[in-house]
């Protein structure tokens, strides 16, 4: 038994291909000659870039986690503590912020991330961490000086 | 944050010009710390699209020290793109035709090679020995803290701290050294 109306199905894809088709141009319209004109070559750049974007969510997030640890560890280099050294002061002082803030107050409130990493550095002196080996006097922080150590 | 006060702290991160001594330094060492300053990842507003680069100027390239036997062992290539155009010098060929080639090319090869690293590199000054011009001195304000101290040579010692020295016996007049 033989189907001949078969491939001719191909042929009446239905009244929606316009819109359809219109979807994908309006994604490529910024594109140049023909992948903006044509549909074939529009379908395959308009499939490269959004994978191209999805890709780039993730991409992003790890470029801003980057962005936010280099900066603050410019910042604690301005005070000569490591950058490990101040998160772990901090933790250890129940200061808990997370590297997106720190790096916004190391930028705009300079003075505020200074008493952060004066009393990181305390913390670290006084637990005996192996970056800071003595307290600075210069840079007291009152308070943990009357810091009992169990 | 105020707008006095936005400029104030934008202003403490504007371009400074550094100062660095390479007298016996190890070039590859110091190049990673000459790139943060060229860079600018040394200042809090650091972004890779920031033009926040500080310029660095390096004097005493001449007396650089490479570890151990690469002076006779390392070899830059370089290529005119013609065909029959390659060339390999060692190190200590390179330094004696330009001394200050060996410290650009560790200062060079310390970047991620993208597009900024030649603009970067003009920031660099490099100079053989301590003679700087002057309108390049003008503009230094600050000097990098070398990694590596640098002892004193014996024979730099001057006669008068040696001669004071104090010594644990007097030798007699006919003592012979065997």
């Amino acid at each position: 038994m033989v189907f001949l109306n078969l491939p001719l199905l191909v042929r009446s894809r239905g009244p929606d291909e316009f819109w359809r088709k219109r979807r994908i141009f309006k994604l490529a319209a910024h594109y140049r000659s023909r992948t903006r004109n044509v549909y074939s070559f529009a379908i395959r750049s308009v499939h490269r870039a959004l994978a191209y974007a999805t890709k780039g969510r993730k991409l992003k997030k790890l470029d801003m986690a980057q962005l936010w640890s280099t900066r603050v560890e410019a910042g604690c280099q301005q005070y000569g503590v490591g950058l490990e050294t101040f998160k772990e002061g901090l933790a250890r002082s129940d200061i808990l912020l997370n590297k997106k803030v720190l790096s916004d107050l190391a930028i705009w409130e300079p003075r505020s991330f200074e008493a952060l990493v004066k009393i990181s550095r305390e913390r670290a002196a006084v637990e005996g961490m192996p970056d800071i080996k003595r307290r600075s006097a210069f840079n007291q922080v009152y308070g943990l000086s009357n810091l009992k150590l169990d | 944050m105020s707008i006095a006060k936005r400029v104030q702290q934008w202003a403490t991160f504007a371009r400074t010009w550094h100062i660095y001594d390479c007298t016996w330094q190890n070039p590859f060492e110091s190049a990673k710390l000459v790139k943060t300053h060229l860079l600018g990842l040394q200042k809090p507003i650091y972004h890779p699209m920031n033009d926040c680069g500080d310029h660095v100027v390096l004097i005493n390239t001449r007396e650089i020290a490479l570890p151990g036997d690469e002076w006779v062992k390392r070899v830059y290539f370089h290529h005119t793109g013609y065909p029959g155009g390659a060339s390999w010098t060692l190190a200590w060929q390179l330094h004696e035709k330009d001394p200050t080639m060996v410290m650009k090319k560790a200062v060079y090869n310390s970047m991620r090679g993208n597009l900024q690293r030649r603009h970067t590199m003009q920031r660099l000054h490099l100079f053989a020995d301590d003679q700087v011009p002057e309108e390049i001195l003008q503009n230094v304000t600050n000097q990098i803290r070398t990694p590596r101290s640098i002892p004193q040579r014996l024979d730099h010692i001057d006669k008068e701290t040696l001669e004071n020295f104090p010594n644990i016996m007097d030798y007699p007049k006919d003592y012979i050294l065997r």
